[in-house]
C-alpha cells in the first residue's frame, strides 16, 4: 500500500500536496455528478473531450518524458478505430464483438506501432528524424484510405468507404450491456482516470526514472548499462496503444471514421494539447487536452472558420513564450500563491 | 521498282520489323529515363528548401509546404495578372524569401539549439499559413495550364515541361555548389554551421547568416512551388503532398552534406519509385518510398550523404598530401 502511495504522489508529475487531491477529489466528483444535472446531448460532448485524453496522455509520456516527438499518432488512433470497425461490424450480432475488436484494435496499433518503432529506435536515428517519418507514415495512411472507396474494398461485410468513411462501427458491448449515452460517459470517465493513474505510477517507478534519464542523455543513460533501445521501444508501443484506446472510444461513440481522422490537421492536435499542456506533466496534458477540445468543438459547432487558425496560433506564442507549457506555469503560480498564503501561519 | 525481286521485298520488311522492335524498346528505355529523370527532379525540388535549412542550421522547417504554397500563389495570382510565366516564377522566390526573413526573425530564431522545439512551432505556422489562406484566398485558384508542349517518340509521349525542370533542378544543383563553395556568403555560411562562436569570433555576422540563410531556403521553397505550380492544383492545403516526398528525401539524404545528400537520395528515391509506380500504381510507389526510407536508415543511421561526405573527405585529404 505504501509502495503505492508513494509511486502516484511521486516527484514526477505536478501536484503532490493535501490541498491539490482534495480538488483532485472534488474534480472527479462533479464529473461523476455531470451526467444528473445535463442533458444526453452535452453528456455526449463531454464524453468527446474524455475520449480523446488517453492520446494525450500517451504524447506526454513520449515527448514530455521520453523525449520522443511523434507526429503521427493519429496513425495508430486510425488504425484501431478502422480495425474494431471491420472487427466488430463482421461479427455484429454477437455480443462479445465489439470486445473481440477492442482486442484486435488494440493489437494492430500496438503491431503497426512495434514494427515502425523497431526501425527507427534500433536505428538509432537522430532525434530529429523520428517525426519525420512518422508523419510520413500518417499522411500514406491518409492517402491509403482515401482511395478504397467502392466494393472492392470490404472486408467482409464492412465497406472502408474511402473518403466517407466507414459508417455504422457498433456501440462498445460486453456480453449483453452496451454502452451507449451515460454508460458510455462512465466508461471514458473511468478509462481516462485508469489511464492518469497507472502512467503516473509508471513514471514514478524506476522505469519511469530511466526514461526521463533517456530524454536527459541518451549516452549517460546507456553507459549506466540501460539498453535504451528497447526502453524507447516500449514507451513508443505503449504510447501508440494509448492513441488506439482513444481511436476505439471514438469509433464507439460516433459510430464512424473517416480518413480526415488521420491527416495532417488531426495530427497535429496530440502535439498541441501536449505542448500547450506542459511536456514535463501528465495532469497538465489530460487538462488541456479537455480543455482545447472543448474549445475546438464549440467554435467549429458554431460554424466558426478560425478554430484552426486559434489553435495553430496558440501553438506558437506557447511555443515562443511559454515554453514550459501554460497549465503548468499556471499551476506553478497557483502552487506559489498558495504556499505564500500558507506560510504566514506556520512561521512564527 | 517494280521489278524489285520478291526475295528481296521479304528480307527488307525483317528488317523493318527488327527496326520497329529496336524503336520500341528504344522508346521504353528512353520512357523510362524520362520518367526516372523527372521523378529525380520532383524529388530534388520539393526538398531544396528544407535541405539547405536543415543542413545549415539544424532546423526542420515543417513549414516546408506551406512555404512553397506561398510560391505556388505567388505565381498563379501574378500570371493571371497577366505577367509571364518565367517572371512569375522568380517573383515567386522573392516574395517567399521576404516571408522566409520575417519568419526567421520573429519566430525561428528563438529555437536554435532547440531541434523539436523548432519543429512544433513550425508546424504550428504551417496550420496557421494552411487555414489562413482557404479563408483567405478560398479552396481553390485557376490553375495554370503547363507551359511547352509534349512530343512524342514511339508509343510514349514526353512532356516539355517537366524535362525544363530536370535542367532547372541540375542548374539549381550547380548554382548551389557554387553558392557554397565560392562565394564569401557560402564561407561564413559553412564556417557558423562549424563552429557558430569561433564564426562570431572572427567577425562573422551569424545572426545575419542565419537570417540569409534560412530565407534562402524559403525562397528556394517559394521557386519550387511554383515551378511545380502547373502540374497540381492550386489549394491551399497544396503544401500537404509535397510533405512525404520532401521530407523523405531529407531523411534519406541526411544531414552530413545535405547538397550531394539530397541529390544521391533524389536519385535513389526515384530508381525505387518509378519501377513500382509505373507497375502498380502511384500510391505503392509512395509506401514502397517509406519502407525504403526505413530501410535505409536502418542501414545507414545518418543518410546516404555520410558515406558520401567521407568520401569527399578522403578525396580532398589525398589531394592535399
Amino acid at each position: 500500500m505504501r509502495t503505492f502511495v508513494g509511486l502516484i504522489s511521486g516527484g514526477a508529475d505536478i501536484g503532490r500536496t493535501r490541498l491539490f487531491w482534495i480538488s483532485f477529489g472534488v474534480v472527479v466528483l462533479l464529473f461523476l455528478l455531470y451526467p444528473t444535472q445535463a442533458s444526453a446531448f452535452r453528456v455526449s460532448n463531454v464524453s468527446f473531450y474524455l475520449l480523446n485524453i488517453p492520446l494525450g496522455l500517451g504524447m506526454a509520456l513520449l515527448w514530455g518524458y521520453c523525449g520522443v516527438l511523434s507526429f503521427g499518432h493519429v496513425a495508430y488512433f486510425g488504425v484501431a478505430g478502422y480495425t474494431y470497425g471491420v472487427i466488430a461490424g463482421n461479427m455484429s450480432g454477437n455480443p462479445f464483438g465489439p470486445l473481440a475488436g477492442v482486442a484486435g484494435g488494440l493489437l494492430a496499433s500496438m503491431f503497426v506501432a512495434g514494427v515502425f518503432g523497431y526501425f527507427v529506435f534500433y536505428a538509432r536515428v537522430q532525434k530529429w528524424i523520428i517525426p519525420i517519418l512518422t508523419l510520413v507514415l500518417t499522411l500514406l495512411l491518409e492517402t491509403f484510405l482515401g482511395q478504397t472507396a467502392g466494393y472492392q474494398w470490404r472486408v467482409g461485410s464492412v465497406l472502408l468507404g474511402g473518403y466517407n468513411g466507414m459508417t455504422g462501427i457498433p456501440w462498445f458491448q460486453v456480453g449483453g450491456f452496451v454502452f451507449e449515452g451515460y454508460s458510455f460517459y462512465y466508461l471514458c470517465l473511468l478509462l481516462v482516470l485508469a489511464c492518469y493513474f497507472g502512467l503516473r505510477m509508471l513514471v514514478n517507478s524506476n522505469f519511469g526514472q530511466v526514461i526521463v534519464a533517456i530524454r536527459e542523455d541518451e549516452l549517460r543513460t546507456e553507459l549506466l548499462g540501460y539498453d535504451i533501445r528497447a526502453r524507447q521501444w516500449v514507451v513508443f508501443v505503449l504510447s501508440a496503444a494509448l492513441a488506439g484506446l482513444s481511436g476505439l472510444l471514438y469509433v464507439q461513440w460516433g459510430n464512424y471514421i473517416t480518413p480526415s481522422q488521420v491527416g495532417l490537421l488531426q495530427a497535429a492536435l496530440p502535439v498541441i494539447w501536449t505542448a500547450v499542456g506542459g511536456t514535463t506533466s501528465l495532469l497538465a496534458v489530460a487538462i488541456s487536452a479537455f480543455a482545447l477540445n472543448w474549445i475546438t468543438f464549440t467554435l467549429s459547432s458554431q460554424g466558426n472558420q478560425y478554430a484552426m487558425v486559434i489553435i495553430g496560433g496558440l501553438l506558437v506564442a506557447t511555443m515562443v513564450f511559454f515554453p514550459r507549457g501554460i497549465v503548468v506555469m499556471v499551476a506553478e503560480r497557483l502552487g506559489r500563491l498558495m504556499t505564500r498564503r500558507a506560510a504566514p501561519p506556520r512561521q512564527p | 521498282m517494280l521489278l524489285r525481286p520478291k526475295a528481296h521485298f521479304g528480307r527488307s520488311k525483317r528488317v523493318l520489323d527488327l527496326r520497329e522492335a529496336a524503336m520500341d524498346v528504344l522508346s521504353l528505355v528512353l520512357s523510362l529515363l524520362y520518367q526516372f529523370g523527372t521523378s529525380a527532379a520532383f524529388f530534388f525540388l520539393a526538398a531544396v528548401g528544407l535541405v539547405i535549412i536543415l543542413g545549415m542550421m539544424n532546423i526542420i522547417n515543417l513549414a516546408h509546404g506551406e512555404l512553397m504554397m506561398i510560391g505556388a500563389y505567388t505565381a498563379t495570382l501574378t500570371y493571371h495578372a497577366g505577367v509571364p510565366f518565367w517572371l512569375s516564377v522568380i517573383l515567386s522566390f522573392f516574395v517567399a524569401a521576404a516571408f522566409g526573413a520575417v519568419l526567421e526573425l520573429l519566430i525561428v530564431r528563438r529555437f536554435y539549439g532547440r531541434e523539436l522545439g523548432a519543429l512544433v512551432v513550425t508546424w504550428g505556422v504551417s496550420l496557421v499559413l494552411g487555414q489562413g489562406t482557404l479563408l483567405f484566398f478560398g479552396p481553390f485558384l485557376p490553375s495554370i495550364g503547363i507551359p511547352g508542349g509534349s512530343f512524342s517518340y514511339g508509343v510514349f509521349s514526353f512532356s516539355a515541361y517537366w524535362l525544363i525542370l530536370s535542367l532547372i533542378s541540375l542548374l539549381l544543383i550547380i548554382g548551389l555548389w557554387w553558392l557554397y563553395n565560392r562565394t564569401s556568403y557560402g564561407l561564413q555560411a559553412k564556417a557558423t554551421m562549424q563552429n557558430a562562436e569561433m564564426a562570431k569570433s572572427l567577425g562573422v555576422r551569424t545572426s545575419r547568416i542565419y537570417t540569409l540563410t534560412f530565407s534562402l531556403g524559403a525562397g528556394l521553397a517559394g521557386l519550387s512551388g511554383a515551378l511545380l505550380a502547373p502540374t497540381v492544383t492550386i489549394a491551399p492545403f497544396m503544401g500537404q503532398q509535397f510533405v512525404a516526398p520532401a521530407f523523405i528525401t531529407v531523411v534519406v539524404g541526411g544531414a552530413a552534406n545535405v547538397i550531394a545528400g539530397a541529390v544521391a537520395s533524389s536519385m535513389v528515391l526515384a530508381a525505387v519509385k518509378t519501377p513500382i509506380g509505373m507497375a502498380f500504381g502511384a500510391f505503392s510507389g509512395t509506401v514502397a518510398l517509406l519502407l525504403a526510407a526505413l530501410i535505409i536508415i536502418r542501414i545507414m543511421p545518418n543518410g546516404l550523404s555520410a558515406p558520401l561526405e567521407k568520401y569527399f573527405n578522403r578525396r580532398a585529404g589525398r589531394a592535399m598530401r
